[in-house]
C-alpha cells in the first residue's frame, strides 16, 4: 500500500514538473502562519517594582523602560510643568551636570531619554551596567538646576508662541477643550501664563510624589537573561524607595446630545483645518476593539482607498490626505476625523466626512475591501513583530490594562473572523455624528456663514488658540476701518506730530543662531527707506529705495528689485502709510474684533494694489496697532508689537516679535532719531 | 535647517545600510541553471518574507549618450507586466499585506517586497513577471518619461542643493561613468525610442545578473522548489554583460568652481577620491567621517557649529561605490560668514586628523559609536536582505554580512591618520561653493 501511495505521489511530481507553468495565475496564498509571541518573564521586586524582560537575543543590544502607571493629573494654573518635569529629569542630578550626562550616553553609543512618566533608553550589552548606572543616578538624584528650568520654560513659550499661527495647532487645542472639558486632563490647553507659572518647586513636587517604584513597571527588552535582568533590577533599582502614590478620578466626558459647531480663527488662511470629535468610552483591549478597528481602517485608516481619501482626496482632491482614529483609553477614549482643505471646499469637505461616517451605519460595507483592510492589518501586525519593543508593549498592555494573556497572540484569529456586520455593528455603536463637534479653522468670519447649517439652531461657537470663548461682540456701527486707523493716528501722536517727521533713524537688535545682530532703519519723507542687517562691523544685507528704485545689497552681490517686490518695497518705504491709504491704493476693511495677548482689539484688512493683504489689530483701548499677520507664500509672518515710546511727539514700538513657521525672532529698537538730516545717498 | 540637510544625506545616500551584525546570520545559497544566484536566509521568529532582486545594473553601466535610463527602470518596473494590469502591482502586494519598494544607484538596481510568509509564492511571482514580463512599451514609457523628467525638475533642479551631487560627480570624475548621477540627462531620457528601452531590459534584466534574497520565515527547501518553479525556466541573456572597466587615474591637482543655485544660503563641497567600498581603507575612511561629523559631539560640529560659530551644519558622507569614488565633506555658513573662511576651518580640523594620532578616549567612542550603529542597523529583516545582495553583488561574497564589524574594528588611530593624509589631500579634491542665484547678477555686472 505505502508503495502504492508513493509512486502515485512520483507520479504526481513528475506531471506537474512536466507542465507548463500558468504565469497567468496568480498564486493563492498558503495557510495562515501561526504567530508566536514571544513569551515575557514578570517578577516583582521587594519595593512593589514590577519588571517584565523579553528575551530576544538576535542583536546585541538592550532596552530598558520605565512605565509609571499613575493616573493623568489635573496641572491648572501651572499647565504645562508635568512634561515639563519629566524632561528635567535628564537635566542635571546631584553629581552629574547635563552636559557630563551627555557625554557618558555618547561615548557608550546609547540614547537617554525622560518623560513625565518615565525614562528610556537602548544601549549595547556590554556597556548595559555603565548605562544603568546612569538612568540610576537620573532616576533617584535629579536635581533639577534652576538654569535648565529656565531654559526650558524660554523654549516652551517660544513654542506656543510659534504654534498660535499654526491651523493645526489651533484645532488640536480647540479640540481638547471642546472634547474634553476644561475640568479634564485631556482639556488643558498651555499657555504663556500657565508656562510662566511654572516652578522648580512644583517640578521637583511632581517628581517626589509620583516617581515611586510600588506603581511603576520596569521592561527589559533585548539581549538579557532573566538571571541578569533580576541582577540588574535589584542592583539599579532594589534601593528605590515605595510610598503614597495619589490616584485621581475624573467624570466621563459628556456627549452632546446634538452636533456642537465650533470654528477658530486663523488670519489670512487659505485653508481650513476641519475636525470631526467626541469623547467615547473605549477602553484598551475592550471587546470591540479589534472590529471596530477594522471599521475605523475602512473609514479612515491611513490607505489611499480608505473611504475618506476615495472620496475627499481622490474624487474630489479637497484634501492631501484625511484620516479618522478611534482612541482607546482607560480614562477616556475619543473619535477623531480630520482633514487640511481648500478653504472654499470646507462646508462641502466637511459634509462628505459626515456622509462617509453615516454611509458606514447605514450600508455594509463590500466583503472584498475588508478582506483587504483585513490583509493591510495583518500584515502590519506581523511586521511591527520583528521589533522586540512591540512584544514588550504588547506585555506592559496585558499588565497594565489587565488583558487575557492571549490577548495579542489571537489577535490575528480574531481579526480574520470579523465580518461585515460586525462592521455596521461597529459603526452603529461607535461612529455619532449626530453627537460630535464638528470643528473648523480658518477664516472665521467665512466660516461663520458656511458652517452653520451643521447646527440644528443656527449657533456657531468661536474658540481662540487657548480654547477659550470667542465673545461675540458686535461691531458697532459707529466704528469701521477708518475709525479705527484715525484713532491710531491719534493714539501714536496724531497727524500734525506725525508730518514733522521728514526722516527718522531707528536702530534695532536681535539674537540670531546666537548672534547679535543689528538692524538699521533709516526713513526719509515721502517714500525713502534703507534697511541694513549688520553682524559686528559686517554688512549681511542691505535694502533701499530711493523713491524709484529698489535694490537688495548682499555680501553675494546685489539685485535690482521689480514687479511685484519693488511695489510693496514703494508702499513699505513710505513714511507714515495710514496717512495716505488711498493715494497708495490700500483698501482698508474691519473684519472684526478680537483678542491679542489678552488685549481685546478690532482687527483691519490692509489689500494692497497687488492682492497681497495684512491684517493688523489694533488695541481698543488705546488705538495703538499690537499685531500684524502677513501671508508670505505658504508661510504666515505674524508680527506684536509692544513698549511703544514717545520720541519727538509721536510714539513708537521698541519692542516686535516676529514669528515665521517655528521660528521666532525677538528685535528691541535701542534708538530712534528724527529728523537729522538724513543725506539722499543713503538711499541709494 | 534640519530638514534641508535631511536632503543632502537623502541624496548622496540613496543606499539602504550595509552594515554587518553582531551575531552570525545563517544562510544558504544555490544557483539556478540560468545562472540566477540565490541566497536564503531562515529566520521564523516573525511570519513575514522579503522577497528582493538586485539587478547588477546602475547608472555607470549607461550608454554616455543614454544617462538616468537605470533609474529609468525602476519607474517602469511598477507599470505592470504581461499578467498584471497598470498600475495594479503594488496594490496586490498591499493588499496581501505586503509593502514593497524599489531603489537605484550608480552599481545597482534594488527591488523588495515584505509579506506575510504565506504569501511567498506571490513575491516570486511577482518578481518573475517583472523579471521575464514587464511591460516595456509605448504606453508604459511615455508615461514614465513624464514621470521621471517632472522627478528630475522637483528633486535635482528646483531643490535646494538638488543638483549637487550631479555637479560633483561630473567635475570629479574625467573618464569613469560615475561622471554622471543616477537621475542622468533629462534629453538623453525624452530622445530615447522603445526600442533602446527594450535592449536595456533584455540585456540587464536577466537572471545571470540578479541576486534573489529570500529573507525570514521560509524554509530552503520550499524556497528552493518555488525558486525553480518560477525562475527556473526565464532564459539568460547570451554574451557578454556591459561592464566598465574604466579606471579613473589618481588626481594631484584640484578642481575649484562655483555653482549659483536657488538657494539662500550658501554651502562649501569637499569631495575627495577615495577607494571603492569594501576595501580595508574605505572602512577607515568611514570611520574618519564619524570622527569629522558624526553627532554634536564630532569634530567638525564642536569646532565649527558650536564653537567658532562659522556653520550651521556639517556633514561628511562616504559614497558607496562599486568602483573607487568620494567622500562628501559640507558645511553651510552662518549668515554673512565667507565661504573661504568656512573652509579654511574645515581644512584646519583635516590638518589636525593629519598632523595629530587621535586620542585613545575619542577613539574608542568611535568605535563604540561604529558598534551601535552597525548591531542596530542589521536588526530588520529588510535590512539583512539588502545587505546580503549588495555583498554578493560586490564582492561575490554575502558572509561579509558576518565580517564587516570586524573590518572596521580592525582599523587603528593610525589608519585613520594615513587614510588622512593619503586621501584627504588639497589636490585630491574638487571644491564647489554653491552660491545663491542672485550673486551671479553681481558678478556678470562687474
Amino acid at each position: 500500500m505505502k508503495r502504492i501511495v508513493f509512486s502515485f505521489i512520483l507520479l504526481l511530481l513528475t506531471l506537474c514538473a512536466g507542465a507548463q507553468l500558468d504565469r497567468s495565475v496568480r498564486p493563492k496564498p498558503g495557510p495562515a502562519p501561526e504567530i508566536q509571541i514571544g513569551d515575557y518573564e514578570l517578577f516583582t521586586l521587594d519595593n512593589g517594582l514590577k519588571v517584565i524582560v523579553v528575551e530576544n537575543h538576535k542583536i546585541p543590544k538592550v532596552t530598558y523602560h520605565l512605565s509609571l502607571d499613575i493616573d493623568p493629573v489635573m496641572e491648572g494654573e501651572q499647565a504645562g510643568y508635568v512634561s515639563m518635569a519629566g524632561n528635567l529629569l535628564r537635566a542635571g542630578t546631584t553629581s552629574r551636570s547635563k552636559a557630563e550626562i551627555d557625554e557618558a550616553i555618547d561615548f557608550i553609543g546609547a540614547s537617554l531619554n525622560t518623560r513625565a512618566t518615565g525614562i528610556s533608553g537602548s544601549v549595547l550589552k556590554k556597556f548595559s551596567d555603565n548605562f544603568l548606572e546612569i538612568m540610576n543616578d537620573v532616576l533617584l538624584h535629579p536635581s533639577f538646576p534652576e538654569e535648565e528650568v529656565n531654559k526650558l520654560k524660554k523654549q516652551h513659550i517660544s513654542a506656543i508662541q510659534a504654534s498660535k499661527s499654526d491651523a493645526s495647532s489651533i484645532a488640536s487645542n480647540i479640540n481638547s477643550v471642546v472634547t474634553f472639558g476644561a475640568t479634564h486632563p485631556y482639556g488643558e490647553v498651555l499657555s504663556e501664563t500657565s508656562i510662566e507659572k511654572i516652578t522648580r518647586d512644583l517640578c521637583q513636587t511632581y517628581y517626589q510624589t509620583y516617581f515611586k517604584p510600588n506603581t511603576a513597571y520596569l521592561i527589559m527588552v533585548g539581549d538579557i537573561t532573566l538571571k541578569e535582568a533580576k541582577r540588574q533590577a535589584e542592583q539599579y533599582f532594589g534601593s528605590w524607595q515605595k510610598g503614597d502614590v495619589p490616584s485621581h478620578s475624573y467624570d466621563e466626558p459628556a456627549l452632546n446630545t446634538r452636533p456642537r459647531v465650533v470654528i477658530g480663527n486663523r488670519d489670512g488662511a487659505v485653508q481650513s483645518v476641519i475636525m470631526v470629535s467626541y469623547p467615547l468610552v473605549f477602553k484598551p483591549g475592550n471587546p470591540d476593539a479589534i472590529k471596530a478597528s477594522v471599521m475605523n481602517s475602512v473609514l479612515g485608516g491611513g490607505s489611499l482607498s480608505s473611504r475618506l481619501n476615495a472620496n475627499l482626496r481622490e474624487d474630489k482632491a479637497f484634501t492631501y490626505g484625511a484620516y479618522s482614529s478611534l482612541n482607546a483609553d482607560k480614562l477616556t477614549g475619543s473619535f477623531n476625523a480630520s482633514a487640511e482643505v481648500k478653504g472654499a471646499a470646507t462646508d462641502t469637505a466637511m459634509q462628505e466626512v459626515l456622509y462617509e461616517m453615516k454611509h458606514m451605519k447605514d450600508e455594509t460595507v463590500d466583503p472584498e475591501m475588508i478582506e483587504q483592510v483585513k490583509n493591510r492589518m495583518a500584515g502590519s501586525f506581523a511586521r511591527s513583530l520583528e521589533r522586540p519593543e512591540t512584544i514588550a508593549d504588547f506585555a506592559l498592555n496585558i499588565e497594565k490594562y489587565g488583558l487575557p494573556q492571549d490577548y495579542y497572540a489571537t489577535y490575528l484569529k480574531k481579526l480574520s473572523q470579523v465580518t461585515p456586520a460586525d462592521i455596521q455593528e461597529m459603526a452603529r455603536k461607535y461612529l455619532k455624528p449626530e453627537n460630535a463637534n464638528i470643528i473648523a479653522v480658518g477664516d472665521a468670519r467665512e466660516l461663520s456663514k458656511i458652517m452653520v447649517r451643521f447646527s440644528k439652531d443656527g449657533t456657531v461657537e468661536e474658540f481662540d488658540y487657548y480654547g477659550n470663548p470667542v465673545k461675540k461682540s458686535e461691531i458697532p456701527a459707529d466704528i469701521t476701518a477708518n475709525n479705527v486707523i484715525n484713532s491710531y493716528i491719534k493714539a501714536i501722536g496724531g497727524r500734525e506730530n506725525l508730518l514733522k517727521v521728514k526722516d527718522i533713524r531707528m536702530i534695532s537688535g536681535t539674537v540670531m543662531q546666537g548672534m547679535n545682530i543689528e538692524i538699521g532703519i533709516s526713513r526719509k519723507a515721502p517714500n525713502k527707506i534703507c534697511v541694513e542687517t549688520k553682524m559686528g562691523d559686517q554688512v549681511l544685507t542691505k535694502q533701499v529705495f530711493d523713491g524709484v528704485k529698489g535694490k537688495v545689497k548682499s555680501p553675494m552681490g546685489d539685485q535690482e528689485l521689480t514687479g511685484n517686490e519693488l511695489e510693496s518695497m514703494r508702499i513699505e518705504a513710505t513714511l507714515n502709510p495710514e496717512l495716505n491709504l488711498d493715494k497708495l491704493g490700500i483698501t482698508t476693511e474691519l473684519t472684526g474684533a478680537g483678542d491679542v495677548n489678552g488685549k481685546k482689539v478690532w482687527k483691519v484688512k490692509m489689500t494692497m494694489p497687488s492682492g497681497t493683504s495684512s491684517t493688523d489689530a489694533y488695541d481698543q483701548d488705546t488705538g495703538l496697532k499690537v499685531q500684524s499677520v502677513t501671508q508670505q507664500g505658504q508661510m504666515t509672518v505674524t508680527t506684536t508689537y509692544s513698549d511703544y515710546r514717545e520720541v519727538e511727539g509721536v510714539l513708537y514700538p521698541f519692542k516686535s516679535v516676529q514669528s515665521l513657521g517655528s521660528q521666532v525672532v525677538e528685535i528691541e529698537t535701542k534708538s530712534i532719531e528724527i529728523n537729522t538730516g538724513i543725506d539722499d545717498s543713503v538711499f541709494e | 535647517m534640519k530638514k534641508l540637510l535631511f536632503l543632502l544625506f537623502v541624496f548622496c545616500m540613496s543606499f539602504p545600510g550595509r552594515y554587518a551584525h553582531a551575531e552570525e546570520i545563517d544562510f544558504k545559497e544555490f544557483d539556478l541553471s540560468n545562472g540566477l544566484h540565490v541566497i536564503v536566509h531562515e529566520d521564523h521568529s516573525v511570519p513575514i518574507v522579503v522577497v528582493s532582486l538586485m539587478y547588477h545594473v546602475g547608472s555607470k553601466n549607461e550608454n554616455p549618450e543614454r544617462t538616468g535610463f537605470a533609474h529609468f527602470f525602476e519607474h517602469l518596473m511598477f507599470e505592470g507586466t504581461k499578467h498584471i494590469k497598470r498600475f495594479e502591482y503594488d496594490k496586490i502586494v498591499e493588499n496581501a499585506g505586503g509593502t514593497l519598494n524599489a531603489n537605484t544607484s550608480n552599481d545597482r538596481t534594488y527591488y523588495y517586497e515584505i509579506l506575510p510568509s504565506n504569501q511567498l509564492e506571490l513575491g516570486l511571482w511577482l518578481e518573475s513577471e517583472r523579471m521575464l514580463h514587464a511591460r516595456v512599451d509605448s504606453l508604459g514609457i511615455a508615461t514614465q518619461k513624464g514621470v521621471v523628467i517632472e522627478e528630475k525638475k522637483q528633486n535635482y533642479d528646483n531643490r535646494p542643493y538638488g543638483s549637487l551631487l550631479p555637479e560633483i560627480l561630473r567635475r570629479a570624475f574625467t573618464k569613469h561613468p560615475y561622471q554622471w548621477a543616477t537621475i542622468g540627462d533629462a534629453d538623453h531620457i525624452r530622445a530615447a525610442k522603445d526600442e533602446e528601452f527594450k535592449e536595456f531590459y533584455d540585456s540587464f534584466y536577466v537572471p545571470n545578473n540578479a541576486v534573489l534574497i529570500l529573507a525570514g520565515d521560509v524554509k530552503f527547501n520550499e524556497a528552493k522548489k518555488l525558486t525553480e518553479k518560477y525562475f527556473g525556466d526565464i532564459p539568460s541573456s547570451e554574451g557578454e554583460i556591459y561592464r566598465p572597466e574604466v579606471v579613473e587615474e589618481v588626481k594631484y591637482e584640484e578642481i575649484r568652481d562655483t555653482v549659483y543655485d536657488n538657494i539662500q544660503l550658501p554651502a562649501v563641497i569637499q569631495a575627495y577620491h577615495i577607494p571603492a567600498m569594501g576595501t580595508d581603507d574605505f572602512y577607515a575612511v568611514e570611520m574618519l567621517s564619524q570622527l569629522l561629523a558624526s553627532g554634536q559631539s564630532s569634530r567638525l560640529y564642536k569646532s565649527l557649529v558650536d564653537e567658532q560659530q562659522l556653520a550651521l551644519e556639517v556633514a561628511a558622507i562616504p559614497l558607496p561605490f562599486e568602483d573607487p569614488g568620494l567622500v562628501i565633506t559640507l558645511a553651510l555658513p552662518n549668515v554673512g560668514l565667507d565661504c573661504r573662511d568656512l573652509e579654511n576651518a574645515m581644512d584646519q580640523e583635516i590638518e589636525n586628523v593629519q598632523n595629530n594620532l587621535i586620542p585613545q578616549k575619542e577613539f574608542q567612542k568611535l568605535k563604540n559609536q561604529v558598534e551601535n550603529q552597525i548591531v542596530t542597523q542589521n536588526a530588520t529583516l529588510a535590512n539583512r536582505a539588502s545587505t546580503l545582495a549588495e555583498n554578493y553583488t560586490y564582492f561575490k561574497d554575502a558572509n561579509r554580512i558576518n565580517t564587516d564589524l570586524d573590518r572596521y574594528l580592525a582599523v587603528t588611530r593610525e589608519d585613520l591618520q594615513r587614510v588622512a593624509n593619503d586621501y584627504f589631500r588639497k589636490n585630491n579634491r574638487v571644491v564647489l561653493y554653491y552660491l545663491p542665484q542672485s550673486s551671479r547678477n553681481e558678478s556678470s555686472n562687474e
